[in-house]
């Protein structure tokens, strides 16, 4: 892979509904209740079900293994959740390469939701083959 | 208040302190449903573990429980994946965690706890095949 920095992985548009977290509860094992039940989730302040922070986590490991293919390997994948997000709208996992030095490839990755907030953000780090 | 100072205590106890590890084969099936959960169709995931996997494997908040305690939610602020090793259907992994650290901090809604966690997996050869750092918080 030639990569220089600046670079953008094309971007990956999910779109997920409840009942994906009710299957990703199941996948998980995490069953908290804020996933699946609004008014459970209401009843803690939020404005109904949210996504888990680990779908959102999963959705941007998508974004990086898909631009990666066989080219290389994943080493590190570190993300932040800054904002909830809610099933019904449509999640937008982007990413551009930071630094590039030899195999080993820095990125920064996101999620964005229908307003353009950057609802997760992180860096990834991959080795690839020359 | 005093509730909410012995929580901090008890917590603060463990940290560095390991829980009992957890034990758990990677079946071929769970990775299918993981997949799917995602909605990732790359047929590599059937064999072999996707990035965010581990997670699925055993539980997360391995210790925090007794956290429950403090304010009335969980919220994930946030995750860190290394990988060392690919990790395959049929492999036995062994889970081990501990407390990191543990703070404090006011929001604009109220105070907030933050639990840093450390989960390392080792397969069935002994081998470290990833580490996970997550930041859990109780608002």
């Amino acid at each position: 892979m030639n990569l220089k920095v600046g670079d953008e992985l094309p971007e990956l548009v999910k779109h997920p509904t409840t009942r994906q977290l009710v299957q990703y509860a199941g996948a998980q094992g995490d069953f908290y209740e804020i996933h699946y039940d609004k008014d459970y989730a209401q009843s803690v302040g939020l404005p109904g079900v949210i996504l888990h922070g680990l779908l959102k986590a999963a959705f941007l490991g998508q974004l990086v293994t898909d631009w990666l293919g066989d080219g290389g390997t994943l080493r590190a994948f570190e993300v932040s959740y800054r904002g909830i997000d809610q099933p019904g709208r449509p999640y937008r996992c982007r990413g551009k390469v930071t630094a590039a030095n030899g195999a080993n490839v820095d990125l920064e990755i996101w999620g964005e939701d229908p307003d353009g907030n950057r609802t997760t953000v992180g860096t990834a780090t991959v080795e690839v083959k020359s | 208040m005093s509730t909410t100072t012995s929580v901090i205590d008890r917590l603060r106890a463990r940290i560095g302190v390991d829980a009992p590890p957890t034990e758990a084969v990677v079946e071929a099936g769970h990775l299918k449903r993981f997949a799917e959960a995602i909605g990732d169709p790359n047929p590599r995931w059937l064999r072999e573990a996707p990035p965010t996997f581990l997670v699925a494997l055993a539980p997360v908040m391995l210790h925090l429980a007794e956290a429950e305690e403090y304010g009335k939610g969980w919220l994930n602020g946030g995750n860190r994946f290394e990988y060392l090793e690919p990790v395959r259907a049929g492999d036995r992994i062994t889970a081990t965690g501990h407390v990191a650290d543990l703070y404090e901090k006011s929001g604009s809604s109220g105070s907030l706890l933050f639990i840093i966690f450390e989960t390392a997996y080792t397969n069935q050869h002994g081998k470290l095949v990833a580490r996970l750092r997550g930041t859990a918080i109780r608002r």
